[in-house]
């Protein structure tokens, strides 16, 4: 029972932004893209063209960096494109003057195109946690070209 | 003297007083008017209230209320009456107590002619009330002084204003008595037992009695006189109070019985958790009311007057819907449904008469349905037509369908369930020909009209087939089960072009699921003729859809077929939901003539149904006839249907009753069975289910019925599985599952059911290693592609990409299915599935941190797992299976603690909660299965070489998931459940480990507790109960063995504020104690509460010792206070109770529990 059709070599990784995905099987919570933006699934109800026609699949979903709220109707058995949506953490190691940040990629680089959240609650956290020398992890997430932080969290070090 | 008595009526105002009096009078005017036009109004609710509260205010009321202008202002002095005196009531001489009630009385009396109705009323219930409080102080002259004023008002003499106001005080008096409608007095709940009693017992009858007589006095003038006359507001006073008199809940007139106070929660009559729409109660007023309702013609004189005043007013339509009408159908539907006691039981004519006069009475009203209908649709009330459909329902409910049938024919040529059957075959008819959706008479009219012969034919349903309808009966059932198919199948084709909105479809569809029910059961009273009718009815539609195939649309038909399928799913086979369903007695037992299986009308409907629904096998009949939504209504048959008949064992889905040896019964039985046509039908089923997998993408609604109904019913039972695995159609199924890209794409569900599915039937093997084979084959594919992804070096990158976390998902959701399908033959095979996959789990755990779902499957996986293997794990084997969860459980907090998300959308942001709430709830899940290892073990090693210690690994999984458990998240109820579960496990297999936690971890668990005994779900409470006599028993058993038990958190605190904290068992002790005493809750607790009470006391004695004086000294009662202390002395003495914690005293506390809140309750609670 065994064949290949399964394949995890990659070579061009990242190069495709999206991947086609059957509509009936993208779930609540799942990645979307719909008028060009990738979203968030917060709802699928599913209906039939009249009563003995094929099930449609309709989703509310929310832009996962502007969180805005698009809605979109697809045949379930058709296709709907999938953004690829990546999260990597890095490690915080400056907050400049002017709102941008530091990080340390994973390959010993830094990474200095990102500013501070503009969440005044979180920002303070971050700044608070930075200057008690506390260790931040900061999590960016990115797809279609856009990013964005959605996460952080202290890993304890420091007085 | 308070001015109320009788003597200083009138006399003895001062001037003074009389100035006072009126500015009083004057204030409360201007704060009624103030509020009536909202002016001010928090001011004048203030200046009323103050009256309200203060002291005696009865003379400045009374001036009010004979002097005011202003009727608010009257009003609101009766209810200052009721308060100040319900209040004052025990410091009031004797004669001020009858002062003010006599007054009341004498008040409404003398304004009986006034047109404010509602400060009479309100004065009338103030007398009511008063009288009941002071209902057992009152010697019986007393009250009878009252209530000989009572009757003389009611018999008429002073006129028919006052007739009316008596009659209506009677009213008052029976709400205020009838637990359910009483109103609060702050007293203790026997007392309005007793009241309730002694009214039950010594006024109600004679209550009645004053009714019928008040409202003999004016039936002549009513029938005589030709327009309305004032007499009919008497009447329908009269007919209301019998009627509320006859819905008392009549407890102390059952012989024998004695009734006693339910003392652990308020006496409100609880549901009847019946399937029925229309409320139906059995009147049962006990063998003495006999005179009053059945041997004095009172149903012969309450028939006549409604249908002598029916007639006078034939022409006048509204008349139907008067008061007095409505009032008079309401007692005589009522009165059909008497019962009980009151049939002297060796006299049971008297019973049919009583029901037959009723039904001459009611008759009109129904019959003849044809001209009652259309005189309806005409434009008249439906209203009384209803109410002779309730009185068939009541008749109905206290009868056998036998008498049932039989009490129309001294009147009719036919019998009632022909008249049942016509009047229902009318009120369809109306319902087919106007199809609108508004809800109109005829929606009601079948409701009660079906719950009738629900009623009727559930009662027969079940009694070992032998009691049939008789012939005529069965005739009538049968033709209207054809004019209902008819509708209903006229109402699906016109239905069929028109798009329901979801919503109203899912509700629709479990009101369909009941009535279909309901339909069954009539079709199955009248099998010999619905069978065939249902078969031909079928081939008619197929071959309708043959004929017109590529050039009629076939949507209406296709609607039919699909109405039709459930109306046959219905008839042929009930829902074996949790049991083995049996073949319905009426199909077992009828038929008797056939001999050949091919004839058997049972065979021929099954066998049409299953060759219309192997076309679909073929794609152009599949593209042009088989919709999705007809796929559905087809697999939804074929589960019904071969869950009930397919290849049956005999003896077991038989039944066991007297029809063994029927020739008819015999060739049903054997036709489907797996040496006739069983495996070919089996084939074909198979075949059907993959074609549907396949071909139907995006389905969802289509596969979830296949995997979760069909093919998962077909492999619960263990003799098909054998022949599952010898069709070379289910390795097909078993094939595709494995290596078909198509079938990756159903929906997670559906994936995780098949898998589940596909591993159960390996139970067909000839052999445990068979099976095992058999299940590894099954699961290499998807084992081997999580590992290969696993190892891949650029895992990192690759794992983000959709089409890889839809792979990872999809094969997880498959591990999972096959993990919860683990049984001793093939837990071998998904033991290693998993040990193979632990390292990648862990990996993906790793590079899946941010995407949830993801996380969520994996967790959920390795619960199903490790609940289904670890009972069967040898100790090196379970060290494994806990380091792995040891690591999950690590690397899982460390990925979650203090991480805070952040997003735009508050939306995004609630997801993100509930996700994690829900993996929380998997974590808690995996805590208690890991418990479990130490109580269901069955693997070969002793205990002693257990080499791992699993209090350890929960105890740390404990402090790594309390800080993640607010009380918010235990409002969710299922966490809150398996938190709870979780806890009172691990409190009583491993109480050492909780004395070990920190002081915050271990305040934070009881916190908790304290929580959860405060819940409504009786089983949380359990749980609590539970886990507090663990803590209690444990402490006191090392306390007695010279430990230190629970130490510092039990002996109580001084905190750096001098302030003492009391021990947790101090505070438990407490708080049980008064939950026992003044809390509502279910008897089933009582035991419970117990065993955890009796450790709290042996645990604190010194406390439990001034908790006990502190309830007597409250106490104000001398009576009250000794029952009290009695009660309290008995709790801990009697039963030979001791101090140590064994089985016996634990036993013999409950039941002195028991006896104590029995005792007790019932004064200490007040309502």
């Amino acid at each position: 029972m065994s064949d290949d059709e399964h394949h995890f070599e990659s070579s061009d990784s990242g190069a495709s932004k999206t991947f086609p995905q059957q509509a009936g099987n993208i779930r609540k919570s799942g990645f979307i893209v719909i008028k060009g933006r990738p979203c968030r699934v917060v709802e699928v109800s599913t209906s039939k063209t009249g009563k003995h026609g094929h099930a449609k699949c309709h989703f509310v979903a929310i832009d996962i960096f502007n969180g805005k709220k698009l809605e979109d109707i697809v045949p379930s058995s058709h296709n709907c494109d999938v953004p690829h949506v990546n999260r990597l953490d890095y490690q915080l190691i400056d907050i400049s003057e002017d709102g941008f940040i530091s990080l340390l990629t994973d390959s010993g680089g830094t990474k200095d195109d990102l500013k501070l959240p503009t969440d005044d609650f979180l920002a303070a956290h971050m700044k608070s946690g930075f200057e008690e020398g506390k260790e931040v992890v900061v999590t960016v997430m990115s797809s279609m070209g856009e990013e964005q932080i959605c996460a952080v969290k202290e890993v304890g070090g420091g007085k | 003297m308070l001015g109320f008595s009788n003597d200083s009526a009138g006399g003895g105002v001062g001037a003074e007083d009389l100035a006072q009096l009126q500015s009083t009078m004057r204030a409360i005017e201007l704060a009624c008017s103030y509020i009536q036009i909202n002016s001010n109004p928090v001011a004048a609710e203030a200046t009323i209230l103050s009256l309200h509260q203060s002291p005696q205010p009865y003379k400045a009321c009374r001036y009010i209320l004979e002097h005011s202008q202003v009727p608010n202002a009257r009003f609101q002095a009766a209810a200052a009456i009721r308060e100040a005196a319900i209040r004052e009531w025990s410091f009031l001489a004797t004669d001020d107590k009858g002062g003010l009630i006599s007054f009341c009385l004498s008040y409404v009396m003398q304004h009986a002619n006034s047109s404010e109705g509602y400060v009479l009323s309100k004065v009338s219930s103030v007398a009511a009330q008063l009288m009941k409080r002071g209902w057992l102080e009152f010697t019986p002259a007393e009250k009878e002084v009252f209530f000989y004023q009572i009757n003389q008002a009611i018999l008429g003499s002073r006129g028919l204003d006052v007739q009316f106001i008596g009659i209506n005080f009677l009213e008052s008096l029976v709400s205020e008595f009838s637990p359910s409608t009483s109103s609060a007095m702050g007293l203790p709940r026997e007392f309005h037992e007793n009241c309730r009693k002694s009214l039950e017992q010594n006024f109600l009858k004679t209550f009645y009695q004053w009714a019928k007589d008040a409202a003999l006095s004016v039936t002549n003038k009513i029938i005589e006189s030709h327009s309305s006359v004032p007499e009919v507001k008497v009447c329908n006073a009269t007919l209301r109070l019998m009627y509320q008199i006859l819905n008392w809940e009549f407890r102390y007139s059952k012989g024998g019985t004695r009734a006693s106070i339910n003392v652990f929660s308020d006496g409100i009559r609880p549901d009847n958790a019946s399937a029925r729409k229309t409320e139906c109660i059995i009147v049962q007023p006990g063998a003495s009311w006999c005179d009053v309702l059945l041997s004095s013609s009172h149903v012969g004189w309450l028939i006549n007057l409604y249908s002598s005043v029916r007639q006078k007013f034939d022409l006048e339509g509204y008349w139907l819907d008067c008061p007095v009408a409505v009032s008079a159908r309401k007692l005589i539907v009522q009165l059909c449904s008497l019962a009980g006691e009151i049939f002297p039981s060796n006299n049971v004519q008297m019973r049919e008469q009583h029901l037959l006069l009723l039904l001459s009475g009611v008759l009109p009203w129904i019959d003849p349905p044809d001209v009652i209908s259309k005189e309806i649709e005409e434009g008249r009330s439906g209203s009384e037509m209803i109410d002779g459909c309730r009185a068939l329902l009541s008749i109905g409910t206290v009868t056998t369908p036998v008498v049932f049938d039989q009490l129309l024919r001294s009147l009719r040529p036919f019998g009632t369930l022909t008249l049942l059957s016509m009047l229902m075959g009318e009120v369809v008819k109306v319902l087919m020909a106007n199809s609108t959706d508004e809800e109109t008479w005829s929606y009601e009219a079948r409701d009660i009209l079906l719950d009738t012969w629900t009623t009727l034919l559930a009662s027969m349903d079940g009694s070992g087939g032998n009691a049939w309808l008789p012939p005529e009966g069965m005739h009538a059932a049968a033709s209207l089960f054809s004019l209902i198919v008819e509708s209903e199948l006229k109402v699906a084709s016109a239905s069929a072009t028109t798009t329901e909105d979801d919503a109203d479809c899912l509700a629709s569809v479990s009101a369909m699921d009941e009535r279909l029910g309901s339909y069954a059961l009539i079709a199955r009273a009248a099998v010999d003729a619905t069978i065939p009718f249902l078969a031909k009815l079928f081939s008619d539609r197929v071959a309708c859809l043959h004929q017109g195939r590529g050039t009629v649309d076939p949507t209406e038909t296709l609607e039919e077929v699909y109405s039709l399928l459930l109306i046959v799913g219905h008839v042929l086979a009930d829902e074996g939901e949790g049991e083995t369903a049996l073949v319905p007695d009426a199909l077992q037992s009828h038929f008797v003539d056939v001999v050949e299986a091919n004839n058997h009308p049972v065979v021929v409907l099954s066998s049409s149904i299953i060759k219309f629904a192997e076309q679909c096998l073929d794609a152009e009949m599949r593209s042009s006839i088989f919709s999705p939504r007809l796929m559905e209504a087809v697999i939804w048959f074929l589960a019904r249907w071969s869950f009930t008949y397919l290849m049956l064992v005999e003896d077991c889905n038989l039944g066991s009753n007297q029809l063994q040896s029927l020739p008819s019964r015999a060739c049903l039985f054997t036709f489907f069975n797996e040496h006739n046509q069983g495996k070919f039908v089996l084939d074909i089923i198979v075949r059907i289910s993959l074609t549907s997998l396949m071909s139907y993408p995006g389905e969802k609604d289509l596969q979830e019925l296949i995997c979760f109904q069909l093919l998962h019913a077909l492999v619960r039972r263990r003799n098909i599985c054998f022949h599952l695995l010898s069709l070379d159609s289910w390795r097909k199924l078993a094939n595709a599952f494995a290596n078909d890209k198509s079938l990756f794409l159903l929906n997670s569900g559906s994936q995780r059911s098949l898998a589940q599915t596909l591993v159960l039937s390996a139970y067909g093997m000839q052999s445990s290693d068979a099976s095992n084979q058999y299940v590894k084959d099954l699961m290499a594919h998807m084992t081997s592609s999580l590992v290969d992804l696993s190892n891949n070096s650029d895992l990192k990158n690759l794992a983000q990409r959709p089409d890889i976390i839809m792979l990872v998902s999809c094969v997880l959701e498959r591990l999972r299915g096959a993990a919860s399908a683990t049984e001793p033959r093939t837990q071998r095979a998904i033991y290693e599935m998993g040990l193979a996959v632990m390292n990648p789990v862990l990996r993906l755990l790793e590079v899946y941190k941010h995407e949830s779902a993801v996380i969520y499957l994996l967790l959920k996986f390795v619960v199903d797992w490790v609940d289904g293997q670890l009972s069967y794990l040898e100790a090196h084997e379970t060290a494994v299976v806990i380091n792995f969860c040891m690591s999950l459980l690590q690397m899982y907090s460390s990925h979650n603690i203090g991480k805070i998300s952040l997003s735009l959308s508050s939306t995004l942001l609630n997801e993100a909660k509930t996700e994690k709430y829900k993996d929380l709830r998997a974590l808690l899940q995996l805590l208690s299965h890991l418990c479990s290892k130490d109580m269901v073990d069955f693997s070969s090693d002793s205990i002693e070489t257990q080499s791992t210690n699993i209090s350890q690994v929960v105890y740390f999984g404990l402090h790594i998931i309390t800080p993640l458990i607010t009380l918010e998240l235990l409002k969710y109820p299922k966490l809150c459940f398996d938190y709870f579960s979780l806890i009172s496990h691990m409190l009583e297999v491993y109480p050492e480990t909780l004395a070990q936690l920190n002081n915050d971890a271990f305040s934070h668990v009881l916190t908790t507790v304290d929580f959860g005994l405060h819940q409504q779900d009786v089983d949380i409470v359990t749980m609590c109960l539970r886990a507090l006599k663990a803590l209690a028993s444990y402490h006191y058993k090392e306390k007695n063995a010279g430990n230190s038990g629970l130490g510092s958190h039990a002996a109580g605190h001084t905190d750096p504020n001098g302030v003492f904290h009391e021990g947790i068992l101090s505070r438990f002790l407490r708080t049980l104690l008064h939950f026992l005493l003044f809390e509502d809750y279910s008897t089933d607790l009582v035991s419970t509460a117990a065993d955890a009470l009796f450790p709290l006391i042996l645990c604190e004695p010194n406390l439990y010792q001034g908790l006990g004086n502190e309830l007597i000294e409250k106490q104000a009662n001398p009576n009250f206070k000794t029952r009290l202390a009695n009660a309290l002395q008995v709790l801990t003495t009697s039963n030979q109770l001791s101090s140590s914690l064994d089985r016996l005293n634990y036993q013999r506390f409950r039941k002195n529990l028991n006896n104590f809140l029995v005792e007790v309750r019932g004064f200490l609670k007040t309502r």
